[in-house]
């Protein structure tokens, strides 16, 4: 048969599906998998994945053998293994009482891909060529009334040239407990598409960080689907400085009055990179709260990409939402698309949005030049206090050096070439 | 020689004219006061002097111990010795107060030739400095200006103009936003590093502030130059009879 080389990725899924254990959620997953977005499609519009269709890229299989020394990069981190997408218990450690990992059965992995395919990640590819070709998807559980004090650090490694990875993590923080999760990317892989679908029960809290920092040939499209009941708090950032195509897409549903949602990230972005952060914030009920904050730094001929909506419904009176976002471009070529969407169907709200794509400040550059400080230095003091400001508005205290100095490799790479 | 000496300058703002040919001299040891309405000029002179882009002159030139200033930029005139104190001090979100001040005074030391301070060495030292300005340690922690109330943001550019240790400072409306209390705290903060090595350049639009620094000459800006120079007694006409006396006389 003469395939034409678009619908290779799409063969290869449906192959592939077969040499997986058989579950019903596999074969229903493949079949809606029937083509790369387009760039019609609205929120793909400025992420392009035409260049994937024309790539022979076929879905791993995990190597159990590979040996990886998984590096903690926190200091005493609990860590979590994932190679080539499949769970790694000889990798990781052990967990404190009252949380623990499971490798999820049929039926409660059937119910993992309802919940992606009821909400409105149903059409992102990785909901349905990772619920393909997961090797198993993943569920960390913390039981009720539990603080959990180490930090999780959740590394994933492994990947091969023109191979797909897929790992699945399924998060349910039980009701008054609470976690800090560090998740580190970084695949060797040409595609990388990561699935998480998070769960905070009642008075659950979750504080939560990404770092995207996949090698620079890799594509990582994660898919993010978070659910908050009544009085959780789900606090997120996502630092995106690695890959050639790094887009990080989260899905947020305040279900439950009181709740507390920040949506935060920074993407530092040089050379050919194209990054993405795209969030949707769905309120549907009374009384909640959203801020985000997203900054990006851009060098060379990079990308960003920030797509922002925020939608409240008709019910949800009384919600607080905030959204500002702010790119600074070094050079000419590099380019920032800011998209912000508010749809407000309710009357009693505070909503606020800013967008704003530009050079540095140039009140602030002559302040400092005025005390002496050269050009060149004035600028760095600027771009990195631009980071340190949104990560120290944002992340927990404990982790905020560690995230500052994380962001500051990437940075100094792009200052290093720009000023 | 003077210290600071600006030769009919004339500078235009998109296109508008808004210094008409200014000139003044300042010398060693010398406290200079430019009062002036609202409008008249103040701060474009000040940002001008300091180098902020788009306050390239038109004719005229100013000179620095000797050494003209046009060919200069901001960081440069700084190092050489030009202080500002901002009418308007800027927030700096995310820049440490402490590494602020450390950058500025060392790249400062640098230019003269002197040695960086360590670490320890300047933590003590603006310490010290800081606490004649009543300014306190918690503030060298935070941000730069920001969250200052306008007193701290004052107080903070004259632990800046302190720590630098300029030849010549130019003060615009420092006293703007002080009360009573403030406005002591800050001057005397001012009138401790008068020597008779440097000079200093007091912008207001109040006869107030002169009574706490007091001044050796007193000039009159008005619609971009100067129309009358004279003694601390200059300032107290204003203070009596207001700007539109002396302006309808000039
Ligand atoms: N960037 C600018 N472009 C055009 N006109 C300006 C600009 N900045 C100030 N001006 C005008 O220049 C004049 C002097 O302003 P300024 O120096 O701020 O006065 P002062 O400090 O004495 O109150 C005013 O008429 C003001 O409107
Ligand atoms: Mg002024």
């Amino acid at each position: 048969m003469l395939h034409n080389v678009r619908d290779n990725y799409i063969i290869s899924v449906k192959d592939h599906v077969s040499q997986f254990e058989e579950k019903s959620f596999r074969k229903l997953a493949s079949n809606d998998f029937k083509r790369w977005p387009s760039p019609r499609e609205e929120t793909w519009r400025f992420s392009r994945l035409g260049v994937l269709s024309r790539k022979e890229i076929t879905p791993i299989k995990p190597n159990f053998k590979k040996q990886i020394s998984s590096v903690s990069k926190f200091k005493g981190s609990k860590i979590i293994s994932f190679v080539d997408g499949a769970f790694r218990e000889d990798l990781s450690s052990k967990l404190p009482p009252g949380s623990s990992l499971n490798i999820l059965g049929e039926e409660d992995s059937l119910m993992c891909f309802h919940k992606f395919k009821n909400s409105n990640l149903k059409n992102h590819p990785s909901t349905n060529v990772s619920f393909s070709c997961t090797p198993s998807i993943v569920k960390l559980t913390i039981e009720k009334d539990v603080k959990i004090r180490d930090i999780f650090e959740i590394i994933y490694e492994g990947g091969d040239n023109n191979l797909s990875v897929h790992p699945a993590l399924y998060i349910e923080l039980k009701d008054n407990s609470s976690i800090t999760i560090i998740e580190r990317f970084n695949h060797l892989s040409s595609l990388t598409m990561p699935l998480q679908l998070v769960e905070l029960r009642k008075n659950a809290s979750m504080n939560s960080l990404k770092i995207f920092n996949d090698n620079q040939q890799s594509y990582n499209l994660s898919a993010n689907c978070t659910f908050l009941s009544e009085k959780s708090n789900y606090n997120s950032f996502s630092l995106i400085k690695g890959g050639l195509f790094t887009r990080s897409e989260t899905h947020a549903y305040l279900k439950g009055e009181n709740c507390n949602l920040n949506l935060n990230g920074v993407y530092l972005s040089s050379k050919n990179q194209h990054h993405d952060l795209t969030t949707a914030i769905y309120h549907d009920v009374p009384n909640c709260s959203s801020k985000q904050i997203v900054r990006g730094v851009l060098g060379g001929k990079a990308t960003g990409v920030f797509q922002g909506k925020v939608r409240v419904a008709p019910d949800a009176q009384k919600t607080d939402g905030q959204q500002m976002s702010r790119a600074i471009l070094l050079s000419e070529n590099a380019i920032a698309n800011a998209k912000p969407e508010l749809e407000i169907y309710a009357d009693d709200v505070i909503c606020a949005h800013g967008a704003t794509v530009g050079e540095i400040d140039d009140e602030q550059l002559f302040y400092l030049k005025s005390r002496g400080i050269s050009e060149k230095n004035a600028k760095q003091i600027l771009i990195t206090a631009f980071l340190r400001d949104i990560i120290n508005q944002s992340v927990e205290k404990s982790i905020q050096n560690f995230v500052f100095e994380e962001a500051e490799l990437a940075l100094s790479e792009i200052i290093s070439k720009e000023i | 020689m003077s210290l600071l000496e600006i030769k009919n300058v004339k500078l235009k703002l998109d296109d508008k004219d808004i210094l008409k040919g200014l000139s003044l001299s300042v010398s060693k040891g010398e406290v200079h006061a430019i009062m002036g309405p609202n409008g008249s000029g103040k701060s474009t002179l000040s940002y001008m002097l300091a180098g902020r882009d788009g306050y390239e002159l038109e004719s005229g030139e100013v000179f620095l111990e000797g050494q003209s200033l046009s060919d200069m930029e901001a960081d440069e005139r700084a190092r050489s010795g030009l202080f500002l104190a901002f009418q308007y001090p800027v927030e700096l979100p995310g820049v440490g107060g402490m590494s602020f001040l450390r950058e500025a005074v060392n790249s400062r030391r640098k230019f003269l030739g002197e040695e960086e301070l360590d670490h320890l060495a300047f933590v003590k030292e603006a310490r010290k400095v800081a606490s004649k300005m009543f300014v306190k340690d918690e503030m060298l922690k935070r941000a730069v200006n920001v969250g200052f109330s306008g007193g701290e943001k004052k107080r903070f550019e004259i632990l800046q103009m302190a720590m630098l240790k300029p030849k010549v400072s130019i003060l615009d409306e420092t006293d703007s936003g002080l009360d009573v209390d403030a406005l002591k705290i800050v001057s005397d903060g001012v009138n401790a590093q008068r020597n008779d090595d440097n000079a200093i350049v007091v912008i207001t639009h109040y006869q107030r502030l002169l009574d706490y620094i007091v001044p050796d000459f007193v000039h009159i800006l008005s619609d971009g130059s100067i129309i009358k120079s004279g003694g601390p007694e200059l300032a107290l006409e204003v203070e009596k009879n207001g700007y539109a006396g002396l302006i309808n006389a000039a």
